[in-house]
């Protein structure tokens, strides 16, 4: 059986998927990017090969994507993430959701991609302003809280009175406003609910830029926290799907399109 | 993943309302030195109408204003309760946009957007607009087409000529009838005497309080004072005037006891031009966060609403109308006015009064006619020796970085100033 890998260097996570001849996601590996891109990526494939027992002639293309992507050179091929997270999302949401609009927050950016039928990119947005409202910034409105990350969902839903505004587009910024805010006495649930406000407000604006259509897709780190996820839903008045994997989609479309070149090259 | 109940629009637009006004309900709580005690009862005002979306006329006839020229008088003496509309949410102004030229006035644009959302803690069953600055004029149009009941008030442009002057008071005649017949309330002399009677007290109020800014060591922090004036857009008259009295009491044994709002270096600022209005303070919380203290203002959301009072010589209803509308031409200082010396004329004289270092000027972008004047009052102002900033801001959240920096230099060269003259 032959193997297809797509390698996603994202600034806070490697992530890496691997499909077979059926397309099916045979196994998916998330570690982190640290300070050397390449040896971690290369070490992370190496350790999914042998956890799913694949020989290494067996994989046979690789494409590489994320913004660390050209770092890999060992990929047979380069792909765009936004490319990569429309084929993905497509491939991960396998007919549940008839996507038209994908959010994806990453650990330094956030996107809006907007597709059409067929699940081409029609048009995309991305934010323009440092990390606000990224992955990298709840990192660090966790770590002012003093809780975990995996907890913010968690503190959203106990918040009895108003969420906070946090107004701040600067992710340094919005830290003092927080730390203003505890010194005020507020509740950690009450600032962790303004927290998510304010970045699914950010996301709206974001994605009026590509024009919002029914089917929206959220993935990226952050599509795990249920608290963002419902205040995201709140400020939509829509339902919003998230597939089972959301750190990975975006390696996933690059492993489809491994596979996806692969029979093209080789006429199959 | 948990399964969770999708707001509704009206739910979100409230929280929307909410987040903004708590938050800026939260600087002017904490960011401070302590404020009187009296001022506990606006702020839990503000939180019960912005942040909990309680209504407070739901047993009276709602007559919505747009601009500080509908005579309030008149409305109460109707039996009915004047709700100004000039709008303040970010929220709204972003609403609104979508309804209105990108380079409007964020004022105009919220108040536009409150109706597009339709989303009142107390609804007005009739809406004034009087025709002042062209944007409100044509906005009433546009507030009109989505199904309310819109009053065009006429409001003369200039307010020299006699021939102003009888139009304004025509059109105030006919507006008493109009509103009368529209509400089905007869106008009473006695009921007019009272109302013009119960203003006048409230005027009287706030220009006692207004005497003890004056002081040296004044008692209360200009964001205060916009909050106690803003509220009177919307409170029961008479809560407003019970509250009034004790924040001057309180106010007055602080004046007694020397106690100061700000500190002994604060330059003491005249603010002028756009209104500051809930939440939208920035500005006025900005220069106060920065060692500065507003000592008066000559704005229509706060000084300028109630700078004079109605003065009758006959108690008769036709005399009194005829006074009603003197005092909303005559006294009024707005830009739309051409020409308008008598704003510099009165910008000049707080700053003498209240011992002003200097004054700051906001425009909101897209307010044509502040934008226009700030020139003329900037030379006026540099003719007399007075410092002047001119800002032009908008309602967004996010904008204070800049605006600090630039608020901070000329605070900083105000008091750099005082230092040498001492």
């Amino acid at each position: 059986m032959n193997y297809f890998a797509g390698i996603d260097i994202g600034s806070t996570a490697i992530k890496i998927a691997i499909v077979d001849e059926n397309r099916k996601l045979v196994g998916h590996k998330i570690s982190a990017s640290g300070s050397m891109f390449y040896k971690y990526a290369k070490q992370a494939l190496k350790e999914m090969l042998d956890e799913l027992n694949i020989d290494e002639k067996n994989l046979v293309y690789r494409v590489a994507t994320g913004y660390g992507r050209k770092l890999f050179k060992e990929a047979d091929e380069n792909i765009s993430e936004i490319t990569a997270n429309a084929m993905g999302a497509m491939a991960a949401a396998d007919g549940k959701c008839n996507i038209k609009t994908i959010i994806n927050i990453g650990g330094q950016d956030s996107k809006a991609i907007s597709l059409d039928d067929e699940g081409n990119v029609v048009n995309f947005a991305m934010n323009d302003r440092c990390a606000a409202g990224t992955g990298k910034f709840l990192d660090v409105v966790a770590m002012n809280l003093e809780i975990e990350v995996d907890e913010l969902g968690e503190y959203h839903f106990k918040s009895q009175g108003t969420p906070l505004a946090i107004n701040s587009t600067c992710a340094v910024f919005a830290e003092s406003e927080i730390i203003g805010l505890l010194g005020n006495d507020h509740s950690v649930e009450d600032i962790v609910a303004g927290v998510h406000y304010s970045i699914a407000k950010r996301i709206i604006k974001l994605l009026k830029r590509v024009g919002i259509n029914e089917g929206i897709y959220f993935d990226g780190g952050p599509a795990l926290n249920s608290g963002l996820v419902n205040a995201i839903e709140n400020e939509l008045g829509k339902k919003i799907f998230i597939p089972e994997f959301p750190q990975i989609t975006t390696s996933y479309g690059a492993a489809i399109l491994a596979l996806e070149s692969y029979e093209f090259e080789n006429k199959i | 993943m948990t399964e969770h109940k999708i707001e509704t629009p009206k739910e979100r637009l409230n929280r929307h309302k909410a987040m903004e006004a708590s938050a800026v309900l939260e600087k002017i709580k904490h960011d401070y030195k302590e404020p009187p005690r009296a001022m506990e009862y606006f702020y839990d005002l503000y939180e019960r109408v912005h942040c909990k979306h309680e209504s407070l006329h739901s047993d009276k006839a709602k007559v919505g204003t747009m601009c500080i020229q509908v005579p309030s008088e008149i409305i109460y003496a109707l039996d009915a309760v004047p709700l100004r509309l000039c709008n303040g949410f970010y929220t709204d102004d972003e609403i609104g946009s979508d309804f209105l030229p990108s380079k409007s006035c964020p004022l105009v644009k919220a108040t536009v957007g409150q109706f597009v959302s339709n989303n009142f803690s107390d609804k007005p069953d009739v809406i004034i607009s009087p025709t002042t600055c062209d944007q409100k004029a044509k906005s009433g149009a546009i507030i009109e087409s989505m199904g309310f009941s819109v009053y065009d008030m006429e409001f003369p442009r200039t307010k020299e000529s006699h021939e102003s002057r009888e139009y304004w008071r025509r059109s105030v005649r006919k507006f008493t009838k109009d509103l009368s017949e529209n509400l089905n309330t007869k106008l009473s002399k006695k009921k007019l005497k009272e109302s013009i009677q119960k203003i006048g007290y409230a005027q009287h109020l706030y220009h006692k309080l207004n005497i003890l800014r004056k002081n040296t060591a004044s008692p209360i922090l200009g964001k205060d004072m916009f909050l106690v004036t803003n509220a009177f857009f919307f409170d029961k008259i008479d809560s407003w005037i019970d509250a009034m009295k004790k924040l001057l009491e309180e106010c007055e044994e602080m004046v007694e006891a020397k106690v100061n709002a700000a500190s002994k270096m604060s330059p003491r600022i005249v603010y002028t031009g756009s209104p500051p209005i809930f939440p939208n303070l920035k500005i006025p919380l900005l220069i106060e966060l920065c060692d500065a203290i507003i000592v008066a203002d000559e704005t229509c959301s706060s000084n300028r609403m109630f700078n004079d009072m109605v003065s009758v010589d006959e108690w008769f209803i036709n005399d009194m109308i005829d006074s009603i509308a003197d005092r909303y031409l005559k006294g009024c200082t707005c830009p739309i006015f051409t020409k308008n010396d008598d704003r510099k004329r009165r910008i000049l004289d707080l700053v003498k009064d209240y011992k002003a270092d200097g004054v700051v000027y906001q425009a909101f972008a897209g307010c044509q006619v502040y934008e226009m004047e700030q020139r003329s009052v900037l030379e006026a102002m540099q003719k007399a020796g007075v410092p002047i900033l001119y800002i032009e801001s908008d309602y967004s959240p996010s904008q204070s970085g800049q605006l600090t920096t630039r608020i901070e230099a000329f605070v900083e060269s105000l008091k750099n100033r005082k230092r040498r003259q001492q």
